[in-house]
């Protein structure tokens, strides 16, 4: 393992070369491009390992993915904001038809206007597709959890996304511990699946099929991702064996008697975390695992805890709802016998957040009681 | 907390201010400090505003924000607003301007007389030609701006600079090393009444 000096989508790329990657498909939209632009460089010297393959259309590249899958192979593809939507249809295939895709996507605002900032409506408006998807807060994290979501994608038969904000972690040049490659190989291994075509014996998948057969597959797809924390948990401890790290689907840093905490998922996190020796006696919870949602774990640190509010940052906006983290947190807390209140930060159009939002969400007078929903751009 | 140091950096798309942050952020990481570079950009064309954000640190957490209130203002082409560069530099920090014996130099340097930092020039465009170091009609003062950022805020080493630029810069490498060394040694801060 050596430092690197490298952006976040440098880093993707990294990761997707090491795990001994079969076939990469491109197709560039920004704050992406580089991701595919690193892969591409790879395969021109000769050391990707695997096929890389241009192709038309977002929409495209995805299928690609599905069909080298559903023929066993190890594969990845990039993306961002309009190509992620373009892609929809195809989303929806590979989690009902099981494929192990890995797919980064780099958070970009959705048109109309085109923007480039990285509100996260793009991801999180393929929340109900049936993909895994895991939040990074930087470059190092970024390649660490590219290299585990081939573990858990292989094992669990669910397609991953991981998640990434544009500019504040794409474009970021920061130093990253890069695994040699024989290590990375050593932890990841070979594609454990099956394929579910071969060649030389034709076959027609997914066919029509009746609603009540296809509960039982949604049940199966369904139960199969509930598996996924604990086999984050597993596979990060094989990882923090090998390379010294290790990630949780949450992570949390609650000081004694703090009874505010704060939740954040992305680039925003590392801000938080920076933020509290500043911000006196508030907690801090990284939300990694969105899809599936880490309700048990989420709940257990507040109530161990005793926290009475939690102030979501939502870099995105459910329009004619509110941010979609604080709502799956309300959701995720409605049982507990005392639930926090939760006040949720809008920053959707990508805005930034700053140490100063933080301080006076936490301590100016107005923002505290009964204040639900809270503008980005109010507090600038 | 360990102290954090921000650099602002302004330029025009095709100057290679980008590149130049990631090789400051190489440098300052091989001395001893993690470091963080981004930018800011719309879409990309030559001559289009483009921003670069640079945080130093002992530590390796940092916050991912913009930097609003920078140590350091770093203007590779002073044609640009003036107002926009500036905004938000602490008081007591530094401007470094390229800035020569031009209109575009004198008007910027007169413009921000009387401010409460330390204002400080580098003619890059003329070590630049004088190396050949431009695209067109276009000089590339990238490398000669960060041999000055080096020796003003002493984060980085001319040596750790060099290296860097052996690594990530494919053209013209031995004239970029000549004007880093160049940029590096001629840093002059300009004269005033301090207020």
């Amino acid at each position: 393992m050596a430092f690197e000096i490298m952006s976040g989508s440098q880093a993707a790329a990294v990761a997707v070369q090491r795990t001994g990657i079969d076939l990469v498909v491109a197709y560039p939209i920004t704050p992406q491009t580089a991701i595919v632009e690193t892969l591409a460089n790879f395969d021109a010297r000769g050391e990707l390992g695997g096929e890389f393959v241009s192709v038309e259309s977002e929409y495209a590249a995805l299928a690609c993915c599905y069909g080298a899958a559903a023929a066993g192979a190890r594969v990845f593809t990039a993306t961002a904001s309009h190509g992620l939507a373009y892609m929809h249809e195809v989303i929806h295939w590979c989690s009902g038809a099981r494929v192990p895709v890995v797919m980064a996507n780099v958070n970009r605002t959705i048109g109309a206007p085109w923007c480039l900032d990285p509100d996260q409506g793009d991801s999180l408006s393929q929340r109900d597709t049936g993909w895994m998807q895991i939040y990074c807060s930087g470059a190092q994290e970024v390649l660490d959890t590219v290299m585990q979501a081939y573990l858990l994608s292989e094992e669990l038969l669910l397609p991953c996304m991981v998640v990434f904000d544009g500019f504040y972690i794409s474009h970021t040049y920061e130093a990253v511990d890069v695994p040699d490659e024989d290590s990375a190989r050593a932890f990841i291994g070979p594609p454990s699946f099956e394929a579910q075509v071969k060649p030389g014996s034709p076959a027609n998948l997914h066919g029509l099929t009746t609603g009540d057969n296809q509960v039982k597959l949604i049940r199966n797809r369904h139960e199969a991702m509930l598996r996924a924390p604990d086999l984050f948990k597993t596979i990060n401890s094989k990882f923090a064996e090998t390379f010294g790290r290790s990630y949780g689907v949450i992570d949390s840093v609650i000081p004694p008697g703090a009874k505010t905490v704060i939740l954040a998922a992305g680039a925003t996190a590392e801000t938080v975390r920076w933020s509290l020796p500043k911000l006196d006696n508030t907690g801090f919870i990284q939300l990694r695992m969105f899809r599936p949602f880490p309700r048990e774990e989420i709940c257990s640190v507040l109530e161990t805890h005793g926290v009475e509010k939690v102030v979501v940052i939502d870099r995105n906006c459910s329009t004619g709802m509110g941010g979609i983290f604080a709502q799956e947190l309300r959701s995720a807390v409605y049982d507990l016998n005392n639930p926090p209140a939760v006040q949720d930060i809008i920053l959707a159009g990508g805005i930034d957040l700053t140490f100063e939002m933080l301080e006076s969400i936490i301590k100016e007078d107005k923002y505290q009681g009964q204040v639900e929903q809270i503008w980005g751009v109010d507090l600038k | 907390m360990e102290e954090m140091f921000e650099f602002r950096l302004h330029g025009r798309g095709g100057q290679g201010i980008v590149v130049a942050a990631s090789i400051f952020t190489e440098a300052v990481f091989h001395d001893g400090y993690y470091a963080r570079a981004f930018s800011l950009f719309g879409a990309e064309r030559r001559g289009a505003p483009v921003t670069a954000f640079i945080r130093v640190s002992r530590d390796r957490l940092m916050p991912r924000s913009r930097i609003y209130n920078p140590d350091y203002v770093v203007v590779f082409d002073p044609s640009l607003a003036v107002e926009t560069s500036i905004a938000g530099l602490k008081k007591g920090g530094s401007l470094l301007v390229n800035a020569g014996e031009s209109k575009d130099g004198d008007f910027f340097i007169s413009s921000v007389d009387d401010s409460p930092y330390h204002i400080y020039t580098v003619d890059a465009t003329e070590i630049a030609w004088k190396h050949k170091l431009a695209i067109g009609s276009f000089p590339m003062v990238n490398t000669v701006m960060l041999g000055a950022m080096a020796s003003l805020s002493g984060l980085a080493s001319l040596e750790s600079l060099v290296t860097s630029i052996k690594k990530r810069v494919t053209a013209s490498v031995e004239a970029n090393i000549k004007a880093v060394g160049e940029g590096y040694d001629s840093v002059k801060e300009v004269e005033r009444l301090v207020t």
